[in-house]
């Protein structure tokens, strides 16, 4: 959420990274790896989340960028679901666990966790547009009273490239009061649920507006035309919320790339409710 | 008043660079900037007070062109920062014009309020001191009066110079400004003097109202029309003195190696493209509207100042004569169909 005034959370070196060990690689799709990080000691991690925050990895030789970081009841340890999109992701792909890397942060504001409480959930996302949500839903399930029923609508292109498998298939489906939609682009032999794109299916699922909040995360054209499909629906613009990706630098709202309009995301963002975003240029 | 005389200029260059670097306007080779004293060649180049902006502006004495952040060792999986940058060395920019003095006023705002203070900026900065020369004489590119800036009393300035012929008047602004005076007590002499009236200025400039219009212009047809010209070449970037963006970037040799951050344009394609392939700004007129608007608007609205100083060296520069001023004008003139 913007706020203009911020506290200095950082330490006296803002652009300067922790050095972390990766303790744990997961394969979560053929381009997706979970890399999980600690202090070289062993013991917790340089900083704390809150759900939807981010924190700017660094692979020291190569170079940084923004990543998701998901929140965890137990701060133990943080991790970052990367996608291989580029030259830096590309690299850290390929480590191998017990390699040191970079941390800084936390960056921006996470999700509204508090003002949604006593809402029905709706969590919207496409590809790996479910890393960040995925953070606020798994704070959902951890204080599962505060919040009334829950709605997932997740989709990617193929079978092979749905992220978090097992939460979306095993543990969130078990979860008191909670429904999970799960879609793919196109037909697949060993697929038998629900085919098509995300927005339709959404208009399909119809998930009542009145009480809910809708978050939603994916490629900028999936989230287009969700927040069309939602207005349809009946959404207002205070009632769905979205996190942004720019390209960012710093991390700490200078170095100037990631502004929309008036706003830095990384400082400002990322996380926005369409009420928000209307008062901001289009470049969203 | 103080009046440092013209002849004990060198005298006075000189034993400010015992201390501190001094960073002076000066011609050196094809190059006009802002130079250490102490590279200062005599019969070779030659020191620029009386001009009115040189090509470069100073803010290379606060946020120059590359600096390093870090060092950094790298031995196949173990990784360390083996060192962080910090220059609080003692620097003096003498003879900063008012426009480049709010330059450096913007980027304080950019750097050290708004949350995290950039510890880069905040040690060069904290060790830095402006002495400004005060302009009676605008020149034909000057319209810094409609920018916010003073351009006889200059704010921000630690030490006021006022050109009375054969010496500056010497007004002191600040605890820094004492700080460098008493360095030259021997030098400064107490003189009456009079004090030049301003002429006026040739540009006729009227910003009021525009960040506030501009809000309702983001898909104005101007911004095609305008736009057109530009090559995205970023020299109005370079030459900006309030342009503050900037690259991290990784220097590699072997093992070891350095991040460092460098000067950047949001003229350039991937400035703002993701990994992805992705770039909200991709288009030429998009970049252009972004750099426009962040000096007309965006920075007023989050820092509550312009972040254009009226100092027109980006009109001087521009391969292809795009005017910022001719901008403010077609966007005071421009209609609004709702």
């Amino acid at each position: 959420m913007p706020d203009k005034d911020h506290k200095c959370t950082c330490s006296e070196k803002p652009l300067v990274p922790n050095i972390v060990e990766v303790i744990d690689i997961i394969d979560r799709t053929p381009d997706v790896k979970s890399f999980f990080v600690k202090n070289p000691d062993g013991n917790g991690v340089p900083f704390q989340v809150a759900p939807g925050q981010c924190g700017m990895v660094s692979h020291l030789p190569i170079g940084e960028a923004m990543i998701s970081c998901t929140w965890q009841e137990n701060q133990e340890y943080l991790e970052f679901a990367i996608k291989r999109v580029g030259l830096l992701t590309d690299e850290l792909h390929q480590i191998e666990i017990g390699q040191k890397i970079g941390v800084r942060g936390p960056y921006g504001n996470g999700f509204p966790v508090n003002d949604c409480k006593g809402k029905d959930m709706v969590f919207i996302a496409g590809g790996i547009g479910l890393a960040p949500l995925r953070s606020f839903i798994k704070y959902c399930f951890k204080n599962r009273q505060d919040y009334g029923k829950i709605t997932i609508i997740y989709g990617s292109r193929s079978k092979a490239d749905l992220c978090f498998k097992e939460e979306l298939f095993e543990l969130w489906p078990q979860e008191p009061n909670t429904e999970v939609f799960v879609t793919i682009d196109n037909a697949e032999a060993e697929w038998d649920g629900h085919v098509g794109f995300v927005p339709s299916y959404l208009e399909e699922i119809n998930p009542a507006p009145a009480g809910a909040i809708a978050v939603v995360c994916g490629p900028p054209i999936m989230i287009k035309f969700v927040l069309q499909s939602l207005e349809k629906m009946g959404y207002n613009d205070d009632q769905v919320i979205t996190t942004l990706e720019m390209r960012m630098k710093c991390g700490i709202g200078k170095c100037g790339r990631c502004n929309i309009g008036s706003e830095f995301i990384c400082l400002d963002g990322p996380v926005y409710y369409l009420k928000q975003l209307r008062d901001l240029p289009p470049e969203w | 008043m103080k009046v440092l005389s013209k002849d004990k200029l060198s005298t006075a260059l000189n034993k400010l660079s015992d201390s501190a670097e001094v960073f002076v306007p000066m011609q050196k080779g094809k190059q006009s900037g802002y130079f250490t004293w102490k590279s200062f060649e005599e019969g070779q180049d030659e020191l620029m007070l009386e001009a009115l902006n040189v090509y470069q502006s100073p803010k290379n004495a606060v946020f120059p062109q590359t600096e390093r952040i870090y060092g950094i060792a790298s031995q196949g999986v173990e990784v360390n920062i083996d060192k962080t940058y910090e220059d609080t060395s003692a620097n003096i920019i003498f003879g900063a014009r008012g426009c480049d003095v709010k330059g450096i006023m913007a980027m304080d705002l950019a750097f050290l309020t708004k949350g995290y203070e950039d510890s880069l900026y905040k040690a060069r900065r904290s060790a830095n001191t402006i002495i400004a020369n005060a302009c009676y004489e605008p020149g034909p590119n000057c319209f810094c009066n409609a920018m916010e800036v003073n351009c006889v009393e200059p704010a921000g300035a630690d030490v006021i110079l006022h050109d009375v012929g054969d010496g500056y008047g010497w007004e002191v602004k600040s605890d820094k400004g004492e700080a460098v005076t008493a360095l030259l007590a021997d030098i400064l002499e107490e003189k009456e003097v009079k004090l030049p009236a301003i002429k006026p200025f040739i540009q006729n400039v009227d910003y009021s109202g525009v960040a506030e219009k501009l809000k309702d212009m983001f898909d104005h047809p101007l911004w095609d029309k305008l736009a057109e010209p530009c090559v995205n070449c970023g020299m109005c970037t370079y030459v900006c003195p309030s342009c503050y963006c900037f690259d991290i970037q990784v220097k590699m040799w072997g093992e070891q190696g350095y991040r460092f951050r460098t000067w950047d344009s949001c003229m350039f394609e991937e400035y703002s493209r993701e990994a992805g392939g992705g770039n909200p700004r991709g288009a030429s007129k998009e970049r252009f509207r972004q750099r426009f608007l962040h000096k007309l608007q965006f920075f007023k609205e989050r820092y509550g100042t312009p972040l254009c100083t009226g100092c027109g060296r980006c009109m001087i520069v521009c391969p292809t004569d795009i005017n910022i001023v001719r901008i403010i004008d077609a966007v005071k003139e421009a209609e609004i169909n709702a």
